[in-house]
């Protein structure tokens, strides 16, 4: 009798704690994350993950999303290929993932928002910026400023500068390579800008000086020549244009923004190139710097650390809008936010393609290895070059 | 007999099959072992579903898909020799002509605007599809593989990068095709765990059934020796064409399923990581093999599947173990090289995995083809030389040579090293291309033949240096040869059991020849040339290196065959004896000329033979022409 009673007792306790495990269930908020540990995204997938975990557990210190509801993540490595990430993606599903975030490029967001779409599951890529990316679905979304964006803002600085024509150096290789080059061209000449040559080259070119001599060449010189090359394509590139004598202008899109090439010296001197944001002293970029180097005891030198933080916070405001965990409550949120706030700039996916319109910040390397604020501007949708 | 040769060979007793139940050992050894390959991929599939759900099952699809992708780069691979980096360009063929005739049309309509009439709209079923995606991926091995199958080794290698790399550059070009470097979606994801499954046993199937056909037999023969399968009659570029188009057509296929596993993707998706990933996979199991390609991508798949679990972090009795991501890649990399320095040849070991022919399993198993009977006598002919030239480099290997070698005798051919006995052979069969002079059989211009045709005109060869197909049985060496004289498969048999009976080599019939001792490998070489059924044979010191007693042997068989079949014997050798005792005329030749033919006794007593062999001054009677020379080494 003893036996059975203190059988009961087990039972009744087991029973207490899986209905308390389900309740506790109930109460999180899993979120999936493919992120890239290896291969080619890597660079871009690691420090996005890296300030994205950071600020979830901030969020998960007060308490969770909006102080109430605990964040879990699913975290797997997709080695940058995308029949890994095609993999992943159901697994997390499968483990109950109610947001994806997926890794920083256009093939790996569109395969698995594929998969997402069938729940409508929202699916937020780190840092991939090819504007076609959201036509997959309603449930698709961006979070850095997009090619276009980006570009549009460049163009707008060109211009303003008195710069009137451009010589476009542009790689078939991969979309932003292609994009970022094309919607300045398309930006500039709507401003009355010319575009007087285009050069293509391929990803990880060694020798780009047939390119260059065809630029030195060219006549009359172009005012300012544009590229979204990345390394070490740009590396090489600059070093070839600069030690032909070629002294022209160059600007170039977001992938700019890296110790490696502030870091070329009195070659980039100079050089402009777009931003994601800026961490200009006393903002709130700046401070978050501080919060993760003394967390982490690493200093974040690019953006994606700062947009991974911005992820977590556009979820947590798109949950607070939608009142619910429940994904097409929280896609639909996330479509009308107007104005959220963000570390490294605020943002707004409502009237967009959900490719949130951010401000763009226009920076100039020094010779010095470093680099100087120019200014931050926000596109102008009307006049954005569509996808 | 055959039980004496195994043991004397060291080789097992194989037991008492019946030489004549052979082919149908083989046929149902060859069925085990495709049994095998497919129950290894069935086993891994089920358990994966079985133990892990629909985790599992994911797990399957992917490793299905890649059994089907890594089982037609082998069939071409594998067969030829020749490592592919082109069949990347074949899957991303496959997957965006796919994609195209299944996609939604009001998608396309949205997604590819500026897409040709003739490939939009068409919105088929993956299955309606297929024919279309196997045409077009036949259409363009046929036409990459013209330029392709003239290429060997590693200059083939660097040409199927080449092409990968061309058709990437056009995959990124054709934007309103293919999106360019944008990703291409909207792609149905149609390949679940029947359609991956059903599709890697298919490709087992036909891969396995390619390998062991006519023409996978040519091409493993080319790939083993290229100079040989010639002499046969192969024609190695052909062998490497058939196997490029059968090979590309499935990859094409298996780009389809890929694409179709994925829902979306871009030309990157089909480059280099890909393609690296999927030989490393083929290299880990065992090129050669239809089941080294399964269990490269068994290994591979479960290996990076079991590591993958750990990288997340864990719990283990109590203790955290942080994330640690990476682990998969260095898990492979770490894997690849231990195959790589522990089983060069793979994981399999260059062979399929299954019951041989001489498995006990098939020991009962009836007579199923008789050794052919002897040959018709060969007719009244001759082999026939008329100022016959080559020159290397401006030095003379063969001036002016005219001799005679009629069919139904055996004709010497002796000189001293570097007499250009060998090139005198290379140059009747068309090895090397003769500066100038005429050589005919039986009235057919042997030099106006090409390489592979001279077999057909009644002659073959053997090799000063042997050539055997290494990596094929002693009965598919043998067999090569019947089929490659246009033989239909069994009467090929047939004709292999008499001469391997003849040869007493039934015992070895299922090893394969690189396995073999010497003399057994000297013999093989002559039974391969006797199942072409020639009227000719120009022996190139078949009994270098053999000991007095298998000499001896060699040149009973040798007499017995030639008196049976009455046909023709060039018989060259160091052995001057063994010469002297076949032969009923010798032909000497010396610093590239002849320069005596007669009777033996005529020639020995020749004081310009007697001279070239001891030197100038010495007499006739020091001149120990009967005996044997064995020291002597390369000639040319």
């Amino acid at each position: 009798m003893k036996t059975s009673i203190m059988a009961l007792a087990a039972a009744g306790a087991l029973a207490g704690a899986l209905a308390a495990g389900a309740a506790v269930a109930q109460e999180e908020y899993v979120v999936g994350v493919m992120s890239a540990q290896s291969g080619y995204l890597a660079p871009y997938d690691m420090p996005a993950y890296a300030g994205f975990r950071f600020c979830v557990d901030e969020i998960n210190a007060k308490g969770g999303l909006n102080g109430a509801l605990p964040v879990r993540l699913i975290v797997k490595d997709t080695r940058s290929d995308i029949a890994e990430s095609v993999k992943v993606v159901q697994e997390m599903l499968d483990d109950g993932a109610q947001f994806i975030v997926s890794s920083a490029d256009a093939d790996p967001t569109i395969a698995a928002a594929q998969i997402t779409a069938a729940d409508g599951v929202p699916t937020m890529t780190f840092a991939g910026t090819a504007p076609v990316l959201t036509q997959v679905g309603p449930h698709v979304f961006g979070s850095y400023p997009a090619d276009n964006q980006q570009a549009a803002v460049l163009a707008d600085y060109a211009h303003a500068e008195g710069l009137r024509s451009v010589w476009l150096v542009k790689s078939p290789d991969s979309a932003y390579t292609l994009g970022g080059p094309e919607y300045f061209g398309e930006a500039f000449e709507a401003l009355g800008g010319a575009v007087l040559g285009t050069s293509l080259y391929s990803l990880n070119q060694p020798d780009f000086s047939a390119i260059v001599t065809t630029i030195k060449a060219a006549d009359p010189q172009p005012d300012v020549i544009v590229t979204w090359a990345w390394e070490p394509d740009f590396p090489a590139f600059i070093k070839a244009l600069r030690g032909a004598g070629v002294e022209t202008k160059v600007m170039g899109g977001d992938v700019l923004d890296t110790p490696t090439v502030r870091g070329l010296g009195p070659v980039v001197d100079g050089v402009v190139h777009t931003s994601g944001g800026f961490p200009q002293e006393g903002s709130a970029y700046a401070d978050f710097i501080d919060r993760f180097e003394a967390a982490t005891g690493v200093v974040p030198d690019n953006n994606y650390y700062v947009n991974g933080c911005d992820i977590a916070g556009m979820i947590e405001q798109a949950v607070a809008a939608a009142g619910s965990t429940d994904p097409q409550a929280v896609t639909a949120a996330m479509a009308e936010i107007e104005d959220g706030e963000g570390v490294m700039s605020d943002f707004t996916f409502k009237g967009t393609d959900r490719m949130p319109l951010r401000e763009v910040v226009v920076a100039r390397i020094t010779g010095d290895g470093g680099k100087e604020f120019v200014k931050r501007a926000m596109a102008d949708p009307a006049t954005l070059p569509q996808p | 007999m055959a039980e004496g040769a195994a043991a004397a060979t060291g080789f097992p007793d194989r037991g008492a099959a019946p030489l004549a139940s052979l082919p149908g050992r083989v046929r149902a050894s060859n069925a085990a072992r495709t049994a095998v390959c497919l129950a290894l991929a069935l086993a891994a599939a089920a358990a994966l579903t079985l133990l892990f759900g629909r985790y599992g099952e994911r797990i399957a699809v992917q490793m299905c898909v890649n059994v089907a992708a890594v089982v037609a780069l082998g069939a071409f691979c594998g067969n030829t020799g020749i490592v592919s980096f082109g069949h990347g360009a074949f899957m991303l063929i496959g997957a965006y002509l796919s994609g195209l005739l299944t996609m939604p049309a009001a998608l396309q309509r949205t997604a590819l605007p500026e897409l040709p009439a003739l490939l939009a709209g068409w919105e088929l079923s993956v299955w309606a599809a297929a024919p279309a995606v196997a045409l077009a991926g036949l259409a363009f091995a046929a036409a990459s593989g013209g330029a392709i199958a003239r290429l060997a080794g590693a200059s083939a290698t660097i040409a199927t990068l080449g092409l990968l790399i061309i058709v990437h550059g056009v995959a990124l070009g054709a934007r309103e095709v293919t999106r360019g470097s944008q990703t291409f979606f909207g792609v149905p994801r149609a390949t679940d765990l029947a359609v991956a499954l059903g599709a890697a046993l298919l490709f087992i199937v036909v891969a396995r059934a390619f390998r062991e056909s006519r023409w996978g037999l040519f091409a493993r023969a080319a790939r083993d020796d290229a100079a040989a399968a010639e002499a046969l009659g192969v024609d190695p570029r052909r062998t490497r064409f058939v196997a490029w188009c059968v090979s590309g057509t499935m990859a094409t296929l298996a780009g389809a399923l890929y694409g179709h596993m994925l829902g979306a993707f871009s030309p990157a998706s089909f480059f280099l990581p890909l393609v690296f990933a999927q030989v490393a996979m083929m290299i880990v199991g065992g090129m050669t093999t239809v089941s080294g390609a399964v269990a490269g991508v068994l290994v591979a798949t479960l290996l990076q599947d079991a590591v993958r679990q750990a990288e997340g972090g864990f719990t283990l009795l109590g203790v955290d173990v942080p994330a640690v991501f990476g682990l998969t890649t260095v898990a492979l990399g770490l894997a690849i090289l231990l195959v790589i320095w522990r089983r060069p040849r793979g994981l399999t070991g260059g062979r399929e995995l299954g019951p041989g022919p001489g498995a006990r399993l098939f020991a009962g198993l009836a007579a199923s083809v008789e050794p052919a009977p002897p040959p018709a006598r060969a007719v009244a002919a001759a082999l026939e030389a008329q100022g016959l030239s080559r020159s290397f480099e401006g030095v003379a290997a063969v001036a002016d040579v005219g001799f005679s070698a009629p069919t139904g005798a055996v004709t010497g051919l002796i000189g001293p090293n570097g007499a250009g006995k060998t090139t005198l052979v290379n140059l009747l069969t068309r090895a090397y291309d003769a500066d100038a002079g005429a050589a005919r059989f039986g009235g057919a211009d042997l030099l106006a033949a090409p390489r592979t045709g001279v077999a057909r005109l009644g002659v073959a060869r053997t090799f000063q240096n042997l050539r055997l197909f290494g990596g094929l049985t002693v009965f598919e060496n043998v067999l090569t040869a019947a089929l490659a004289a246009g033989r239909p498969r069994a009467r090929a048999e047939a004709i292999a059991l008499r001469e391997l009976a003849a040869f007493d080599l039934g015992a070895l019939a299922d090893i394969r020849a690189e396995a073999l001792p010497y003399g057994a490998r000297k013999r093989l070489e002559i039974a391969r040339c006797l199942a072409q059924e020639p009227a000719m044979i120009l022996l190139d010191e078949p009994a270098a290196g053999m000991n007095p007693a298998e000499t001896d042997d060699l040149a009973a068989r040798l007499t017995r065959v030639q008196a049976e079949r009455g046909v023709g014997l060039l018989l060259i050798d160091h052995d001057l004896r063994f010469v002297n005792r076949l032969s009923s005329r010798i032909v000497v030749m010396n610093r590239g000329r002849v320069i005596a033919e007669g009777a033996p006794e005529t020639v020995r007593a020749d004081p310009a033979v007697v001279e070239a062999y001891i030197g100038r001054g010495r007499t006739a009677s020091h001149a120990k022409l009967h005996t044997p020379d064995q020291t002597e080494g390369e000639t040319t």
